[in-house]
């Protein structure tokens, strides 16, 4: 039974990619957001159509959640990597839950510019730039906790997971240290729509997501059912 | 058997240690009975992950950045003028002379010479440090010349781009600092060859894309 609830966690993290990015598609988020340059009239017009896109948002929002029981398997195997001492362990688990909350948020704030979208257009703009900017540029408990998922990995004698997921951990977090220019440029590909920004932060997360997601589920199918060895322990 | 023994020579690189022909390969195998094919990856293959996902971003913001060139060659030029092309090639240079203390430093642990190893990598720290300074310096006299990361889209892509590089010279500074301490410690080469020849790749990595930066930024956008 524990078994198949940690592979359900597992699955969890391609499961966040998938349904956020439907509810996007649904919100008009994607293919091509909001962006700091766009127009007035641009942005009142996108939450003007408010049933659609509240309905895109509030899919992606439940999407996104769907991170936590990601970050609690991670968690679990991180612990039988550290052993006595997991404090590693410990600082994804909140980092992690920080990072789910940051992207909580924007979102639920983007449902309610949609909520009601007749209020004067300069409220509109600000909440969406509140929202975008909200979105992008916390990438510190992200890092935090990607560097924490890579040393336990490189430290692991065990090889719980295999190596590599570690340096592939290390380079996600590079890859989101150009996000906070989205507070310097409104235009370009450094702006929060710019493709080091939006785009390349997407990817990356995704790939943070499905790689942790498909990794875990091999390690899990791998390792003994601890359910069955508990049995056998107390057989023996 | 004397033939054998001397095939490997710890204080010489491993593609020097002798020719892999056929019927030499099982004896080889034997001596070296960790590694089942001939070739070797620097460090481990997973940190290739890494090294390879770095410079196809650095890679990426180049190709932006050329693309960007060819809408204003002419501002682009000016722009590029403004730099102080001494203080980039002294920087190359730096780079270069540190990466070859870098490889001097492998063969030197590898060969169990603690002190010199030590000595070869603070000087690669060293070079690391003056790098920095340079760097400062000339992003000193840039922004006192009102040349800013908002004053155009050069200098938007100069300073990310140098900005990202300098970052990657601290990360790399500390773990050239992190070997210095395992160097001291005498940790023998069969323990430490990963993360030695990690960093080592590591820093060849920074160094290549300094190149890369000063060949574009520097060199090409003032044609």
């Amino acid at each position: 039974m524990t078994k198949r609830i940690l592979t359900l966690c597992a699955w969890a993290g391609p499961a966040t990619v998938v349904i956020a990015l439907i509810g996007w598609l649904i919100a008009g988020v994607l293919p091509i957001p909001l962006g700091s340059e766009s127009s007035v009239d641009n942005v009142v017009n996108f939450y003007s159509h408010d049933t659609r896109v509240i309905a895109g948002l509030v899919i992606s929002t439940l999407g996104v959640c769907l991170v936590f029981p990601l970050i609690a398997v991670i968690g679990v195997h991180m612990v039988k990597m550290e052993g006595r001492t997991p404090i590693l362990t410990f600082l994804q688990l909140i980092t992690g839950a920080a990072t789910g909350v940051c992207l909580l948020l924007p979102l639920l704030l983007m449902t309610t510019i949609a909520f009601r979208p007749d209020r004067s257009p300069e409220l509109t703009v600000t909440l969406n730039d509140i929202a975008w900017l909200l979105f992008i540029t916390p990438i510190a408990p992200f890092m935090i906790q990607n560097v924490a998922i890579g040393v336990a990995i490189l430290n692991d004698k065990r090889q719980t997971l295999p190596r590599w997921v570690g340096y592939v951990n290390f380079w996600i977090a590079f890859s989101f240290i150009p996000d906070p220019l989205a507070f310097f440029f409104h235009s370009g590909p450094f702006a929060w729509r710019g493709i080091f920004i939006f785009w390349l932060a997407l990817t990356t997360y995704s790939v943070f997501l499905i790689v942790m997601g498909l990794t875990l589920r091999k390690a899990i199918r791998e390792s003994a059912d601890p359910d069955l060895s508990a049995v056998a322990a107390t057989l023996a | 058997m004397t033939h054998a023994q001397a095939r490997i020579d710890p204080d010489l690189p491993e593609f020097l240690w002798g020719s892999d022909s056929v019927e030499d390969a099982p004896r080889s195998a034997s001596l070296r009975p960790t590694k089942t094919r001939p070739g070797h990856t620097p460090g481990e293959a997973g940190l290739w992950i890494f090294i390879l996902g770095d410079m196809t971003l650095f890679a990426a913001l180049l190709i932006v950045f050329l693309w960007e060139r060819r809408s204003d060659p002419v501002a682009f030029a000016e722009s590029s003028h403004q730099l102080i092309q001494p203080i980039g090639a002294a920087n190359t240079l730096v780079l270069v002379v540190s990466s070859y203390l870098v490889v001097r430093a492998v063969f030197a642990h590898r060969g169990g010479r603690y002190p010199q190893a030590r000595r070869l990598v603070g000087g690669a720290v060293s070079c690391a440090a003056i790098f920095a300074g340079l760097k400062a310096f000339e992003y000193y006299s840039e922004i006192s010349a009102g040349h800013t990361p908002s004053s155009g889209t050069f200098f938007t892509f100069y300073f990310v781009l140098t900005g990202l590089h300098l970052l990657h010279v601290i990360v790399g500074t500390a773990l050239l600092l992190a070997w210095q301490t395992m160097l001291t410690r005498q940790r023998p080469w069969t323990e430490s060859q990963k993360v030695a020849e990690g960093i080592g790749s590591y820093w060849h990595m920074v160094d290549l894309l300094w190149v890369a930066i000063f060949a574009l930024v520097y060199l090409v956008s003032a044609e």
